[in-house]
C-alpha cells in the first residue's frame, strides 16, 4: 500500500495547490445552494395589494383573514388607485377588492370579492387564485382555513361547515421539512460529484496531456498500484472539501440528523464519492483535455443532480423520467442523505446503499479498465 | 480599415477551423445548449399537478362533481382514480404525493346537509408540496359548495385577468431558458478561446504580428459567437417545434437573440481573460448562470419576488434579456419598464462588456 498512498499524498497536494481547480469544483454546487436561497425567499408569498371599501365588522373579518394568511400572501393594504398603480408596475401580482357593500351583500349571502390578477404565467396565478380561494372558504367555513386543517377533521373532530366538505388530513411523516434544507441535500452530493469528477478527472487529464502517465509507468510499481493511488487522491481530494462543510452544516444547525444516523450519512457520501472519482477516470480517458473535461463534468453533474431529485421532486416527472431516474446513482444518495438527515428511521437504507455500491463498482471498474488499457497504449 | 477587417476575418476562420478540429467540444456545447432546456422543464414540471390518489368509495353524482372540482382546481393535482389499497401502496411507494378518499356515504351526508370529512394522505416531504396540496383542497370545495349553490355560501370570488389567457409555465420558462443558453454557450466559447491563448501562449505571438489587438479579439469573438448563434438556433428550434410555442414577433426575437449572444461573448471573453484558465471558466460561467437566471424574471417577473431582488436584477443583462423574449415569443410584458428600454439596456451592456474585455486584454497583455 506504501506506493498507492504515496501517489494520493502527491494527488493531494496537486490538488490543494491548485485553488483554480478548488474553485472550479466548488462554484457549480455553491451557486446551486444560492439559487436554492432565492427560490426559498420568493417561492412561498405572493404579492397582493388589498383594498378594503367597506368597514363594516364583517369586511374587516375577511381582512383579518386574508392578513392573518402571513405564509400566502405578501400583503400591502392600500387604496384602489396605489393599487391599480402598484399592479401596472408589478409590485404587486394581483389586487383582492372587498367591495364598499360587502357586508350588505353578505346578510344577503350574495357578497363578491374581486380579485384582478395579472396571470402572466400559469404557475404564479395558480398559486394567488388558490389562494384567495382558501381566504373566501375560511370565511364562510373557518375550519377549512389554517387552523382547521392542524385542529379540525384531523383530530376526528368535524364541524358543520356550510360547504358540507371538511379536510381530515394525515401526514405520512413525522416532519415536514423547510423548502431549504430539503433541497440543499441535492446540493450537498452536487458537491461530492463535482469534487470527486472534477478532481480526478483533472489529475488524469494533466497525466494525459503532459505524459506524466507514461512516466510512471517506467518505475518499478505495479499498474494496480498507480490506478489504485490516482483512485484515492481523488477520494482523499473530495474528502477534505466535504468534511469541513459538514462540519460547518452540523455546527451551524443545516444538518441536524438523530446522533444515531451519523454513520449511515458517512457510509452515503463515502460510496457516492468512489462512484464520483470512477466516474472521473472515465470522463479523463474518454474527454482527453482540459477543457472538454471541465465543459463534460459540469453537464454530466447536472444531469445526475437533476435526475436524482435536485430541484425536482421526481414523483412530479413523467413515468419514463422516474424509470430513468432509477437508473441513476445519485437519486439513491439523495434519497438515502434525506431520510438519514430528516426522518427519525432509517427505512430504505439498505437498498439506497446497496445501489450506490453497484454504482461504485461499476464505475470504478470501468474507470479503472479504461484508464490500464489508454495507459497500457503509452506503453 | 480594410486591413482589420482582413485580420478579423482571418482569426475567425483560424478559430472556426480550431472548433471544427475539436468536434466533441462542439458536440458539448450543442448538448449543454438542450441541457439547460431539459433543466427548466423539468423544474416546471414539478410546479404543478401533484400526482394524486383519487378513492371515490361512494360513486355518486356529488362524489364525481367534487372529483371533476378536484380536476379542475387551478392545475393543483392529476388525479389518478384507484382503490384504497393500492393508494395506500403508491403513496408508501413514492409514487403519487397526496391520496384524498370521498367516503362512501358522501352523497347521503352532503344531501342530508350534513358535513362530510375527506379524508387526505399527504407525503409532507417538504413544505413547499404540503402547502400546495393543503391550499389547492378548499379551493375545489369552494368551488364544489357554489356549483351546488348550497345556501348560506355568503361571499365568492370575481376574477378579472389582465391577460386573455394564462402562458403555460413550462412554455413561459422554456423561452427565458434561451437566454440562460446564450450566456452559458456564448460566454463559455468566447472565454476558452480567450483563456486558451493565454495558456497555450499564443497571446505572446499575436503581440509579434502587426495585426490590431482589436482586430483579433473581434475575429476570434466573431467565430464563438457565430457558433454560439447556432447553438441558440438549435435550441430555438427546440422550442418552437418540441414545445409548441408560437413567437408572436420574430424579428424582436432574433434581434433579442443575436443581442444576448454578442452580449455574452464580450461578458465570457472578459472572463477568460481575467481568469486566464480553461478549467475554471467553464464551471464559473456555469455557476453564475444559474443564480443570474433565477433572479432575472426567468420564473415570474422579478419583481414579484420583491424589491430587493428586483432592483439586485437590474445588474443582470438576463433581466433585459427575458423581457424581451418573452415580449418576443408571448407578448408578455414582464418588466416594468418598456421593450425598448430593455433593448436600449442590452446595447448598453454589450458595449460595456466588450470595453471590459478589451481593457482585461491589453492589461493581460502589457504583463
Amino acid at each position: 500500500m506504501r506506493v498507492p498512498w504515496a501517489i494520493a499524498r502527491n494527488d493531494l497536494r496537486l490538488w490543494r495547490r491548485s485553488p483554480v481547480a478548488i474553485l472550479a469544483a466548488l462554484v457549480p454546487p455553491l451557486c446551486m445552494a444560492g439559487m436554492i436561497a432565492v427560490l426559498t425567499a420568493s417561492a412561498s408569498q405572493q404579492p397582493v395589494a388589498l383594498v378594503v371599501q367597506d368597514h363594516g365588522p364583517l369586511a374587516a373579518r375577511l381582512t383579518r383573514v386574508i392578513a392573518e394568511d402571513s405564509e400566502a400572501y405578501a400583503l400591502r393594504v392600500t387604496d384602489a388607485q396605489t393599487a391599480a398603480r402598484e399592479l401596472d408596475a408589478q409590485q404587486v401580482a394581483a389586487i383582492v377588492v372587498i367591495p364598499p357593500d360587502f357586508d350588505v351583500r353578505v346578510a344577503q349571502d350574495d357578497a363578491v370579492v374581486g380579485l384582478t390578477l395579472d396571470n402572466v404565467d400559469s404557475d404564479f396565478s395558480d398559486d394567488i387564485r388558490r389562494t384567495v380561494d382558501r381566504s373566501v372558504a375560511e370565511f364562510d367555513a373557518p375550519p377549512l382555513g389554517f387552523l382547521g386543517e392542524q385542529n379540525g377533521a384531523a383530530q376526528g373532530l368535524v364541524l358543520p361547515d356550510v360547504y358540507r366538505v371538511a379536510v381530515a388530513e394525515h401526514n405520512l411523516r413525522q416532519t415536514t421539512v423547510d423548502f431549504l434544507r430539503y433541497n440543499l441535500v441535492p446540493v450537498l452530493v452536487l458537491l461530492v460529484i463535482n469534487v470527486g469528477m472534477l478532481g480526478t478527472a483533472l489529475l488524469v487529464v494533466h497525466d494525459i496531456e503532459r505524459g506524466t502517465g507514461r512516466a510512471m509507468l517506467l518505475m518499478p510499481i505495479s499498474r494496480a498500484g498507480l490506478v489504485l493511488g490516482r483512485v484515492l487522491g481523488g477520494a482523499l481530494a473530495t474528502g477534505a472539501v466535504l468534511v469541513p462543510i459538514v462540519a460547518i452544516g452540523a455546527a451551524t444547525g443545516l444538518l441536524r440528523p438523530d446522533a444515531g444516523h451519523w454513520p449511515a450519512i458517512a457510509a452515503l457520501l463515502t460510496v457516492t464519492t468512489i462512484a464520483a472519482v470512477g466516474l472521473g477516470l472515465l470522463l479523463a480517458v474518454v474527454l482527453r483535455q482540459t477543457r472538454l473535461v471541465a465543459m463534460g463534468a459540469v453537464t454530466v453533474g447536472t444531469y445526475l443532480f437533476l435526475l436524482g431529485g435536485g430541484f425536482t421532486t421526481l414523483v412530479f416527472l413523467p413515468g419514463w423520467i422516474q424509470a430513468v431516474s432509477r437508473a441513476v446513482p445519485t437519486s439513491y444518495a439523495i434519497d438515502g442523505l434525506r431520510q438519514a438527515l430528516f426522518y427519525p428511521g432509517l427505512s430504505g437504507l439498505g437498498r439506497d446503499l446497496l445501489a450506490l455500491v453497484v454504482a461504485a463498482v461499476v464505475a470504478l471498474g470501468a474507470g479503472v479498465v479504461a484508464i490500464s488499457r489508454t495507459w497500457g497504449k503509452a506503453r | 480599415m480594410r486591413q482589420h477587417l482582413r485580420v478579423a476575418a482571418g482569426t475567425a476562420r483560424l478559430e472556426l477551423l480550431r472548433m471544427a478540429g475539436s468536434r466533441a467540444l462542439l458536440v458539448l456545447t450543442f448538448f449543454e445548449a438542450v441541457t439547460f432546456l431539459v433543466l427548466v422543464s423539468l423544474f416546471g414540471i414539478t410546479g404543478s399537478r401533484a400526482p394524486t390518489a383519487l378513492v371515490d368509495q361512494d360513486g355518486g353524482p356529488y362524489a364525481r362533481l367534487l372529483a371533476s372540482d378536484l380536476a379542475a382546481a387551478h392545475n393543483s393535482f392529476s388525479l389518478r382514480p384507484m382503490d384504497a389499497r393500492s393508494a395506500a401502496a403508491a403513496l408508501g411507494n413514492g409514487e403519487i404525493a397526496a391520496t384524498i378518499t370521498i367516503p362512501a356515504s358522501f352523497d347521503a351526508e352532503v344531501n342530508a346537509g350534513n358535513t362530510v370529512a375527506l379524508p387526505l394522505a399527504v407525503d409532507n416531504v417538504d413544505v413547499d408540496l404540503t402547502d400546495d396540496v393543503q391550499r389547492a383542497l378548499p379551493s375545489a370545495i369552494v368551488s364544489f359548495g357554489h356549483q351546488l349553490h348550497l345556501p348560506e355560501l355568503r361571499v365568492a370570488v370575481q376574477e378579472q385577468d389582465l391577460l386573455a389567457h394564462d402562458t403555460g409555465y413550462i412554455p413561459y420558462l422554456t423561452v427565458s431558458a434561451l437566454t440562460l443558453d446564450a450566456l452559458v454557450v456564448a460566454g463559455t466559447l468566447a472565454a476558452v478561446a480567450v483563456a486558451r491563448d493565454r495558456e497555450a501562449r499564443t497571446a505572446r505571438v499575436w503581440r509579434t504580428s502587426p495585426a490590431s489587438a482589436a482586430a483579433v479579439l473581434a475575429g476570434r469573438l466573431g467565430a464563438t459567437g457565430l457558433v454560439s448563434l447556432l447553438a441558440l438556433a438549435v435550441t430555438v428550434g427546440c422550442v418552437i417545434a418540441g414545445y409548441g410555442v408560437r413567437v408572436q414577433h420574430p424579428l424582436e426575437m432574433v434581434a433579442a437573440s443575436v443581442a444576448c449572444i454578442a452580449i455574452f461573448t464580450c461578458v465570457g471573453a472578459w472572463v477568460g481573460a481575467a481568469l486566464r484558465r480553461t478549467i475554471a471558466v467553464v464551471p464559473l460561467i456555469f455557476g453564475i448562470t444559474l443564480p443570474l437566471y433565477i433572479d432575472s424574471g426567468a420564473l415570474e417577473p422579478a419583481r414579484f419576488d420583491g424589491e430587493v431582488i428586483w432592483w439586485i436584477a437590474h445588474a443582470s443583462p438576463v433581466y433585459y434579456a427575458v423581457g424581451v423574449m418573452e415580449d418576443a415569443f408571448h407578448g408578455l410584458r414582464v418588466t416594468p419598464e418598456p421593450v425598448w428600454l430593455d433593448v436600449a439596456a442590452l446595447a448598453g451592456f454589450a458595449v460595456a462588456a466588450l470595453t471590459l474585455a478589451l481593457v482585461s486584454l491589453r492589461r493581460v497583455e502589457a504583463h
